[in-house]
Order: structure tokens, then C-alpha cells, then sequence
């Protein structure tokens, strides 16, 4: 549909626009471009400092660059390299991140699911509270859990050998504890939407639950758990404070703790520092621009996280 | 009030594709113009290129004597009730209706007497405190209505407005916007895709198919003279029923016969056709005008097989077939025909209608073809 | 294909194929599919009983402990939190953070919104603007504390004020730093004493054919060399009025003033004017590099050399922006007071930076709102007579309401909670003043002996969340 360009916005569904070249269209796109410049700007930044020789940070602010473009380099990141593996390196710190991450999302997209199957399909009473429990706790800041489950791994450690305080499986436990609540939210409310008869059917022909939950209700999901996956990744990945509690004293520690530590220090280690940041970067960039819809769709579902 | 004058209006889209084809249209000043057609036949378009919602591609829309074309929707002195009623949701119904007087800086003593006395022609004022969200479809059409009564333009347009109603309440409201364009002499263009609303409702219709004006006329026109056979098949229900026939001269005598059924054309016809030099031709006949009666004159008479018999009460619809061909007849239910009967059904000369085969159009008493389709301001009637 | 959501980016949906036409709950099965389907309950149920609820009734009660977790000490916890400062300085920019930010990035989405609907590149806009909520808020505080980096050379903002103030006020060659206290009165050796507005002006006046010297200290030797400083020479008199700017001051000889050394440089640059008797400017000349000037053709009279104020125009120096400096005048007040009323402005910059990533959140939460609105509701308020800002004023927003709710209470509960980027943006000697409560509780986590009290902060942080967890429960339950 168009609409004369005297009137008003009207989106794009299921009516084409037409655009007519009048001055406020035109003032329009020159501000939003302005907009949208101002926001590549700190990214464009942070990356061509960590392109820059590392003494030029002192000197001169990262735009001269465009004056000066020859000076641009890949030094700092393989200085940063080069350090290997190293604990507390850059190299070691992205492999515990993806250490993390990795097994939470895994853990919270299969358990919010078989729970959530439980809350829909299920024929038991009390359902409609849990899943308001379940509401509830989507709130709850996990300031609350941080003191007692440090003392309860302590405890545990002591009293076990075993070393959860400062390991990277207490760190995911606790990660995985925090994420159910959204990712139960999410897939309940998409599961909600399969019709029971769906799974009448299979139990009439005498599939059980289990073989009715991968067969029928997953494979139905998985726009769901993609979009659930992909926040989840994210959320973990860019998470500092629990990494700091739980990880505080460890030798091996997360790329937000690593970026985190060279702040502390002076800023004569920016080079570092925007280094590391566009290390930590790069993943879930590359995983919002290829799943970018279902990244969307998740924001779209919770807006409470 | 104002009359509406639409003149070779054209809407095509980036794709090319052509919504509405040169329409031409004069809507006289108080009158109630229906566009009827079925769906994406442009009529919708149409209506909103009046509205000023849609861009005009070519051709011009004069409300009054003032080309509108290039004047946004609020300049037109137009008001406009859609099939989905569009109220305001967080706005009482009070507030709904005021809003356009209150747009215009309306003194505040008219609006609310504009308002009140709105609301009582539709039976409104229990409801004025109330927002949408808390009445009924019918309520809420209702409303819509009172929004475009409030603003007094000088045209009402209507997109569907009974579609979303359940159909006791269609006929109810149906009622209620004729009375109102009664009672406020105004003039409306109403768009539906129901030819029995449009029969019903419209003094004039203008019937649409793939964004080309049919016909427009009175029902009464529409009904027995329609110029081509997309009309004469939509306008009627149960549909006028059609028949290809080879037309064949033995000596001076012309007759024409096919599918099972025959027909004598009386004089004029035969000139027609001898004139015309058709060798076949399409015979329009609606359900209600056969009889079981065999034919005194000239006529059609088709021999069929009953398929169903559906009682309704005073009388009977019956599909039979002819040689594969349906054929829908209304006779009276005494005749209690059976299913897998064979019986002989007629109808005079005078109920039939005559199409060219090859260009839909109706074989007329002028000699030629009527240059249908495409009619310059057709003002039959 | 969409079910219920009409919108394009809405919520995960079911394919329509698989719709029922029905959706009566199922019936029969009997007990083995109680028993498949809780215990499909019982891997999250154990985990979130384990390590969510558990938690929250110890910390609750850990609270009402004391920093051993021995003694029982009641609300001693939550008094000493409003009694202590920094904790106080840390509820006020939990404050200052809610009163700002949610409202300021709902106000951005929705313009952002609202704007981008009429733009042809509307998805490549929303990309940008959405794509930082990808960086984690450490990488994007430090980021931004770069960009707001004090020293301009290196600092974005910084460097943009200067810029503008460069070409506004440019600085002088020898430029006296107003913050650090000094006056151009420092600068005065023998020859010179201040003058009006900032100037320095010749001790004694002299009069065409006589010279006059005029000697400054507390210039820095480095910057004469950058300026091209000559050795200063004694000046000879000439038909207009000459003299010398020198700096009255040789290694060789400190303490000696008056005396022109061989090692004492003149002053280069300098903008100097010749004050008549009535104190009006009549002729301005610049000092050569060894300090030598002369005034051409003064009439006669008795005049004042006169060292102009825009020698000693400070340059920009840049904006503490990373620091606590109070943008509310507070200056005067008790320590508690200016704990609670000041306005860090460190504060600030931070809920920018904060505005670059959820400023996109907002947008598309907002957007897919608008795009779900009914386009004849406003094309109705266009036949109305509605112009498109009474449009958008009267019509749009009311019926975004919900939605533009929805964003704020998310987007408040999220900066309760603000911790990443006040450790990764403040500067370190700013990291008391910049505290906010999740900050505050780490760091009494991290304290021997701070458990009861950073319990306590939880717990009062679970409190301010409630009304939010109350509100979900509702809109959920209607």
C-alpha cells in the first residue's frame, strides 16, 4: 500500500511503502544515519585500537588512523598469541569461556525442555503453580544464591576432596540453576502452543512419554530451542560477576574476568584490553549475525532477563 | 453532502499488476452506491483511493466540484467505518466519536451535542463511559458509525462493514445504516463483496471484477438487464444458471440447441443471431424462472436429472444435470420431484439472456454487443 | 504461518500444519504418563529447588548474622547499611541509575521505533542499533571508558570538546592552568606587575624613544626551546617604543632578578599592546624570538606595555568524565548529605554507554509492538483529521502502552542489578563512588567478615525487585 507521503508510518506488512524524496524524508534519513554512524563508532574503535602498535595509544586518539592507515597492524593479537595457552593468558581464558558456556547451554535448553513438557503434557495437579513459581523466580537476582552456594561447595569440597569452589563445574551448576527459569519460561509457552491431540494420538498407538517427548514434541521445538540456545550462549559468555565469585582464585579464568583484570591496571595495557575485547567479541558476533532472527525472537519472549 | 465523481481511476502496484482499471463512476449527491465484487476485485482499492489512503496511479476522484487526488485523507470531508471497526481501544466510546470534532477545535457544547445525539439514533447512550474492549461486535460497528455520523462529511465510506458480524446481527445493522442514510440524505459508498447486501442496500451498484467496472445500474437493472455474464452470473442467488447452445438455420427458422436443452428464439432474437452471424451462443436463464410447464412460446426448455431436492418450505430447489452440465431450478414444492426423476424445465423468452460466447457480453436489441466491461459512466437507471 | 502473534519477530511459533482445530485438554493414558511425564519434572525441579530456593531462604537467614555467621544479630545488618556511607553512596546510584535509565532508554526505543518505520533501510538500522546487546557489558565499559578517556589526545569526547574549544578560545603559547590555583600574579619578575583582566603590564609607563623591559618567571624553559627562544639582548632605543620580554631567571645566578644573563632566554610570541594613559590600546605588536619588540609610531604620552590575557589562555584539558565529581552542588554539604544528594558524573557516562546497548532492545521490543498495532485504528485517526505527531501523541503511544511498560519494568529490574560495567567503566580511584549494590554485595562477599552484610544487600535487593516479580505474576495469571 502506498501511502501519500503527507501521512502517516505505516509498516510494511502486508501493504508495500512508497517513498516520496520530500524534505523531512530526506532530514529523516540524514539523522538516523547520524544515529547509526554514532552507534558503529565505539565498536569501529575498540577494533581499530586493537589494530594500532600499542604505543600509539598514548599518543594519539584511534581516529588519526584514517589519516595514517599503513600504521594498522595485527601485532597486538599476535603478541597475545604467542603466549599460547598459558593460564590467565587470552588463548586459555577463551577456551574456558567456551568451557562454560558451552555445557550450560546444553544443560539448559534439554532440561527446560523435559521440564517443560512436564508442566504442559503432564496430568498432574499443581502445574499451573509451578510454572508461576516458575515466573516468579524469572526475577530473582542471583545475588540471592551466590553466598549460600559458596559455602555449600565449600562444604562440600571439604567434606567430598572433591573441588567444585573455584572449578569450572561450580560454575556451570550455578549458570545452569539461573537460566532454567527463563529457558522453562520460554519453551512452556511454545510448547503450549502444540495441540494435545498431537500427543493423543501417539499414546493411543502406545508411544510413552519419553519417546513421544524426542519424536513429537523437540523436533516441533526447535525454532524455540534455537532461539533459547542462542540467548543462553550469549548470557553466559559476556557474564562476569558469577565467573568472579566462582572462579575469583582459580588459574584458569573467563575472557570478561581476563578483560576485567587488565582494566584494574593502568591504562598504559589498553592495547591489551581492546585486544582481549575484540577476542571476547568475535563468537557471539558471529553467532548473532547467523541466527540473528532466533536471537531476536528469544529477547522478544522473555524481556525480563 | 457532495456527490463523488471517480474518472478513469487506475491503482497499479511496483509489480505492475493493476488493482483497479480505469473506473469510472459519477455518484450523485444523497445517493447509496454499492461496489460489489468478489474478493481482490479491486472494490476495496477503489474505496480507498477515494479515502485518500491509497496512492491514486492515474485518473481523478472529485468530491463536490474539488479534485481530491493530492489532498490528504483529513481534507476531504470524508468519514470512513472499516470491516474491523478501528475504534480507539483506550478511549471510551464518548471519546472515540469526539475525537475528530475534537481534532477541528469543535467548541466543546457541539461536540457533546454531536455526541449525544449520535448516540441516541444508534441506541448508544447506555454505552458512552464504556471503552470498546467492553462491548460487542454489534455495539462496536455501532460506534464506528457514531464516529462517521459525529463528523458530518460530506461522504460516508464503508469497507464491509457487517463482514465481521454474526448474521443475525448483519441484517440488524444492514437495516440500521439504510435508516441512517435516510435520515442524514447522505451519500455513501459501500463496499462488499455480498451481492445480496448490495442488492438490498444500494440505490445504484457498481459491480467490479479484476479491477474493471462491470456494470452499474439499479438492482433492478443489474437484475433483469445485466450486460455481460460475470453480472448476470454474480447478481442473483442461487446464480443464474448457463448454457452454451450451436445456433443453427433450417430454412428462415432459426433454432439453437445443445446440452440437452433446446430454445425457439422468438423475432428479435433470430434477427440477432442472423445478424450477428454467431454460430453458438450462452443462455442465461435464473433458477426462478423455470417452470415444469411445458413452453407456449418461445423460449428455452432443458431436459434434466434430478440430483437434489432441498425443501424450502414453499418451494423446491432442485440441481438436476443435462449432459454434465448443472443446471439450479426453484419451482413450486408441490410438484415433489423426486431424486433421479427426469423432468423437462422452461423458460420463457423473455427470462432469458444472451451472451456472446467469446466476449461475455450480452447479444443486444441494438444490433451490436454493448462495449460492456469498460463502461464510460454508465448511469442506467 | 504465525498463530496467535501476528508479528514478524514475535515469538517462537508452532508450524500451522500441525494446528488442531481443537485444543481440548488430553484425557486418559493413565498412570504411566503421570509417572514418564514428572519425572521429566525432576532434573529441573532439583537443580532450581537446590540451588535457587534453597539459596534464597539461607541467604535470608544468613542475613540476620553476623560476619562469622555465629551470632545472631537481628536487623543489625540492615541498620549498619543505612548507616554506613559508602553503602549509602551505593543506594543513591542505584537511584540515580533507575530514575534515568529506564525511562531514557524506552524514550529511545520508541523514537527509534517510531522513526525507523519510514526508512527504507529500516533492518540495517535496527541491526546496528541492536548489535551491541551482543557485547558483554565489561567489553562495552571498556570501550566506552576509552571514549570518554580524560587526556584529549586520546579521549573521543574529550578530544571533540577540545576541538570546538580550540577554535572557540585557542589556547595561548603559555598557558596558566586555572584548576591548579595559579594566576598570571605568579608569573611576575622585575619590569612586570598583573594588570586588569589578566594581564601583565610594564611596572613603570615609558614614552616614545625609551625602552622598557619587562621580565617573567614560572615559564618553562622546554616550552621556550619549542617556541625557538633566543638569548635575550638588551634593547636600544628607537623613534617608537622598544623593548624586551625576558625570562628573569638564570640557573647560574636564581637568585639574581633584573639582570639580563646570558643564559636567560627572551619570551617569543608574545601578543603585546601599548596602553595610553586612559587605558585604551593604541598599537599591539608580538615579541621576536629573542623577546625584542617595538611599537612603531606612538604619539606622544606615557605609555603602558602591556602583556595581553590571551597569552595565558588555558587550553582544554579535558573532562574528568570517568570520575565522581557531583554535577549537584554539594560541595558544602555533610559527608552523609553529599553521599546521598550528589550526582556522580561518572553516573552519567556510564548510563550512556548502557543507553549504546539496550537502546536496541528497546527499539525492537517497541517495533514489534508497533508493527502488531491495527493499521486501520490509525488510518481512522488520519480520516479523523489527526496530523501524523497527533497521530503518533494521541493514538500510537496509548495503545503501545502495555508494551512500552513491559520495556520499562524489564529494563529497571535489569539496572538493579548494574555491576559489569560499573567495575569495567569507572576509573579506579572512582570505584567507591560509582558503586551500586550488586558492586556493594560483591565486595562484602569478598571481605573476611562481610557475609551477614552482603546477605543483607541481597536480601534488600530482592526486595526492590519484588513489585517487578508481582507485576510478571499478574500479567501472566490475566
Amino acid at each position: 500500500m502506498s501511502v501519500q507521503a503527507a501521512s502517516l508510518p505505516v509498516t510494511a506488512s502486508p501493504r508495500k511503502r512508497r517513498f516520496r524524496l520530500r524534505p523531512s524524508r530526506i532530514v529523516l534519513n540524514v539523522v538516523l544515519a547520524a544515529v547509526a554512524i554514532f552507534w558503529l563508532v565505539p565498536a569501529i574503535g575498540i577494533a581499530i585500537i586493537s589494530l594500532r602498535p600499542n604505543a600509539s595509544f598514548e599518543q594519539s586518539g584511534w581516529w588519526t588512523v584514517l589519516t595514517a592507515p599503513a600504521q594498522l597492524t595485527f601485532n597486538n593479537y599476535q603478541q597475545l598469541f604467542s603466549a599460547g595457552f598459558k593460564p590467565g593468558g587470552v588463548l586459555d581464558s577463551l577456551t574456558t569461556s567456551i568451557a562454560i558456556t558451552v555445557p550450560v547451554t546444553i544443560l539448559v535448553t534439554v532440561i527446560s525442555s523435559l521440564t517443560a513438557y512436564s508442566l504442559v503434557f503432564g496430568r498432574w495437579r499443581g502445574r499451573t503453580l509451578v510454572f508461576l513459581l516458575i515466573v516468579a523466580m524469572l526475577v530473582l537476582p542471583l545475588q540471592m544464591a551466590l553466598i549460600p552456594i559458596a559455602s555449600l561447595y565449600k562444604v562440600f569440597d571439604t567434606s567430598t576432596g572433591l573441588h567444585l569452589f573455584g572449578s569450572l563445574i561450580g560454575a556451570i551448576i550455578f549458570h545452569v540453576a539461573f537460566g532454567l527459569p527463563f529457558g522453562i519460561f520460554l519453551m512452556r509457552n511454545f510448547y503450549s502452543g502444540i495441540p494435545h491431540d498431537l500427543l493423543e494420538a501417539g499414546r493411543i498407538d502406545g508411544a510413552g512419554e519419553w519417546t513421544l517427548f524426542r519424536k513429537v514434541v523437540m523436533p516441533i521445538g526447535i525454532p524455540a530451542l534455537a532461539s533459547l540456545a542462542i540467548f543462553q550462549f550469549i548470557w553466559v559468555w559476556n557474564d562476569l560477576l558469577v565467573a568472579l565469585i566462582f572462579l575469583g582464585n582459580s588459574s584458569h579464568i573467563t575472557l570478561t574476568m581476563y578483560l576485567y583484570s587488565w582494566t584494574r591496571a593502568l591504562s598504559s595495557n589498553y592495547w591489551i584490553i581492546s585486544t582481549g575485547a575484540m577476542i571476547s567479541i568475535i563468537i557471539p558476533l558471529i553467532v548473532f549475525f547467523a541466527f540473528q532472527r532466533y536471537f531476536v525472537r528469544g529477547v522478544l519472549a522473555g524481556a525480563v532477563k | 453532502m457532495a456527490g463523488v465523481v471517480l474518472e478513469d481511476l487506475t491503482k497499479r502496484y511496483d509489480g505492475g499488476a493493476l488493482a483497479v482499471n480505469k473506473l469510472n463512476l459519477d455518484i450523485r449527491d444523497g445517493e447509496f452506491v454499492c461496489l460489489v465484487g468478489p474478493s481482490g476485485c479491486g472494490k476495496t482499492t477503489a474505496l480507498r483511493m477515494i479515502a485518500g489512503l491509497e496512492e491514486i496511479t492515474s485518473g481523478e476522484v472529485r468530491i463536490g466540484d474539488r479534485v481530491v487526488n493530492n489532498l490528504p485523507p483529513r481534507d476531504r470531508d470524508i468519514a470512513m467505518v472499516f470491516q474491523s471497526y478501528a475504534l480507539y481501544p483506550h478511549m471510551s466510546v464518548r471519546d472515540n466519536m469526539a475525537f475528530g470534532l475534537e481534532l477541528r477545535k469543535t467548541p466543546k457544547a457541539q461536540i457533546d451535542k454531536a455526541v449525544v445525539d449520535a448516540a441516541r439514533i444508534l441506541d448508544l447512550e447506555r454505552f458512552l463511559d464504556r471503552k470498546p474492549g467492553q462491548l460487542s461486535g454489534g455495539q462496536r460497528q455501532r460506534v464506528a458509525l457514531g464516529r462517521a455520523i459525529v463528523r458530518e462529511p460530506a461522504v460516508f465510506l464503508m469497507d464491509e462493514p457487517l463482514s465481521n458480524l454474526d448474521a443475525k446481527l448483519r441484517v440488524q445493522t444492514r437495516a440500521e445504516i439504510a435508516r441512517m442514510h435516510t435520515r442524514l440524505e447522505a451519500t455513501m459508498i459501500y463496499v462488499t463483496h455480498d451481492q445480496v447486501e448490495a442488492m438490498t442496500m444500494g440505490d445504484r451498484i457498481a459491480v467490479i471484477n479484476e479491477g474493471v467496472l462491470q456494470q452499474a445500474g439499479t438492482p433492478k437493472d443489474l437484475y433483469e438487464l445485466p450486460q455481460n455474464r460475470f453480472v448476470a452470473g454474480f447478481i442473483g442467488s442461487p446464480s443464474m444458471n448457463f448454457i452454451d447452445l450451436k445456433v443453427s438455420q433450417d430454412g428462415g427458422v432459426v433454432r439453437l440447441t445443445g446440452e440437452g436443452a433446446e430454445m425457439r428464439p422468438d423475432d428479435t432474437e433470430s434477427a440477432l443471431l442472423r445478424d450477428l452471424g454467431l454460430d453458438s451462443v450462452t443462455v442465461g436463464f435464473r433458477p426462478e424462472h423455470l417452470d415444469l410447464a411445458t413452453l407456449s412460446g418461445p423460449g428455452l426448455s432443458v431436459t434434466v436429472v434430478v440430483d437434489v431436492v432441498e425443501f424450502l418450505g414453499n418451494d423446491e430447489l432442485i440441481h438436476g444435470s443435462s449432459e454434465g452440465r448443472d443446471v439450479v431450478a426453484i419451482i413450486n414444492a408441490d410438484n415433489t420431484l423426486k431424486v433421479g426423476q427426469s423432468v423437462t424445465l422452461a423458460a420463457p423468452s423473455r427470462r432469458l439472456h444472451l451472451f456472446n460466447p467469446a466476449t461475455g457480453l450480452r447479444v443486444a436489441e441494438d444490433g451490436a454487443s454493448t462495449t460492456g466491461g469498460v463502461a464510460n459512466r454508465v448511469t442506467t437507471g | 504461518m504465525a498463530v496467535a502473534v501476528p508479528t514478524s519477530e514475535s515469538l517462537p511459533t508452532v508450524p500451522a500444519e500441525i494446528l488442531p482445530t481443537t485444543s481440548k485438554p488430553a484425557g486418559g493414558g493413565g498412570f504411566r504418563s503421570h509417572l514418564g511425564s514428572l519425572l521429566f519434572l525432576l532434573p529441573g525441579a532439583v537443580w532450581l529447588l537446590l540451588i535457587v530456593v534453597y539459596p534464597l531462604i539461607a541467604t535470608i537467614v544468613r542475613s540476620l548474622f553476623d560476619g562469622s555467621g555465629q551470632n545472631f544479630i537481628g536487623l543489625g545488618n540492615y541498620k549498619s547499611i543505612f548507616s554506613t556511607t559508602d553503602i549509602i553512596v551505593s543506594l543513591k546510584n542505584n537511584v540515580v541509575w533507575v530514575i534515568l535509565f529506564p525511562f531514557l532508554v524506552t524514550f529511545f526505543g520508541l523514537v527509534f521505533a517510531v522513526l525507523t518505520e519510514r526508512i527504507r533501510w529500516s533492518t540495517a538500522f535496527k541491526t546496528i542499533v541492536f548489535m551491541p546487546l551482543v557485547f558483554s557489558a565489561t567489553a562495552a565499559g571498556l570501550t566506552w571508558a576509552s571514549i570518554f578517556f580524560i587526556d584529549p589526545h586520546t579521549g573521543m569526547v574529550n578530544a571533540s570538546i577540545q576541538g570546538v574549544s580550540n577554535a572557540v578560545n585557542p589556547p595561548g603559547l603559555y598557558p596558566i592552568d586555572p584548576s591548579s590555583g595559579q594566576t598570571v600574579s605568579s608569573l611576575v619578575a622585575t619590569g612586570t606587575q598583573t594588570g586588569p583582566g589578566g594581564t601583565l603590564e610594564s611596572t613603570t609607563t615609558v614614552s616614545p624613544g625609551n625602552t622598557v623591559q619587562l621580565g617573567m618567571i614560572g615559564i618553562s624553559p622546554v616550552t621556550l626551546q619549542q617556541d625557538g627562544a633566543a638569548p635575550a639582548v638588551a634593547p636600544t632605543a628607537s623613534s617608537g617604543i622598544s623593548g624586551l620580554v625576558w625570562r628573569d631567571f638564570s640557573p647560574t645566578h636564581p637568585t639574581v632578578r633584573g639582570q639580563i644573563f646570558p643564559d636567560e632566554d627572551g619570551i617569543p610570541g608574545l601578543h603585546l599592546s601599548l596602553i595610553n594613559s586612559s587605558g585604551a590600546s593604541v598599537a599591539t605588536t608580538t615579541t621576536a624570538k629573542n623577546g625584542a619588540f617595538t611599537f612603531a609610531n606612538p604619539g606622544s604620552g606615557n605609555y603602558r606595555v602591556q602583556v595581553t590575557a590571551n597569552n595565558f589562555q588555558a587550553g582544554f584539558n579535558g573532562i574528568f568524565f570517568l570520575g565522581t565529581q557531583s554535577l549537584t552542588p554539594t560541595s558544602s554539604l555533610s559527608p552523609t548529605l553529599q553521599a546521598i544528594l550528589s550526582i556522580p558524573i561518572v553516573d552519567i557516562a556510564m548510563i550512556i554507554a548502557y543507553l549504546w546497548i539496550w537502546a536496541g532492545f528497546a527499539m525492537v521490543v517497541i517495533g514489534a509492538g508497533l508493527a502488531a498495532l491495527n493499521r486501520e485504528v490509525l488510518e481512522a485517526a488520519q480520516i479523523d483529521g489527526a496530523s501524523e505527531w497527533q497521530t503518533l501523541r494521541r493514538v500510537t503511544v496509548p495503545m503501545l502502552l502495555p508494551v512500552l511498560v513491559v520495556v520499562f519494568v524489564t529494563m529497571l529490574i535489569n539496572v538493579l542489578k548494574i555491576f559489569d560495567i560499573i567495575l569495567n567503566m569507572a576509573a579506579p580511584s572512582s570505584q567507591a563512588g560509582a558503586s551500586t549494590l550488586a558492586v556493594a554485595i560483591y565486595n562484602n562477599f569478598a571481605l573476611p567478615g562481610g557475609q551477614g552484610l552482603a546477605a543483607a544487600l541481597a536480601v534488600v535487593l530482592f526486595i526492590l525487585v519484588i513489585p517487578a516479580m508481582l507485576l510478571n505474576l499478574k500479567r501472566i495469571r490475566g
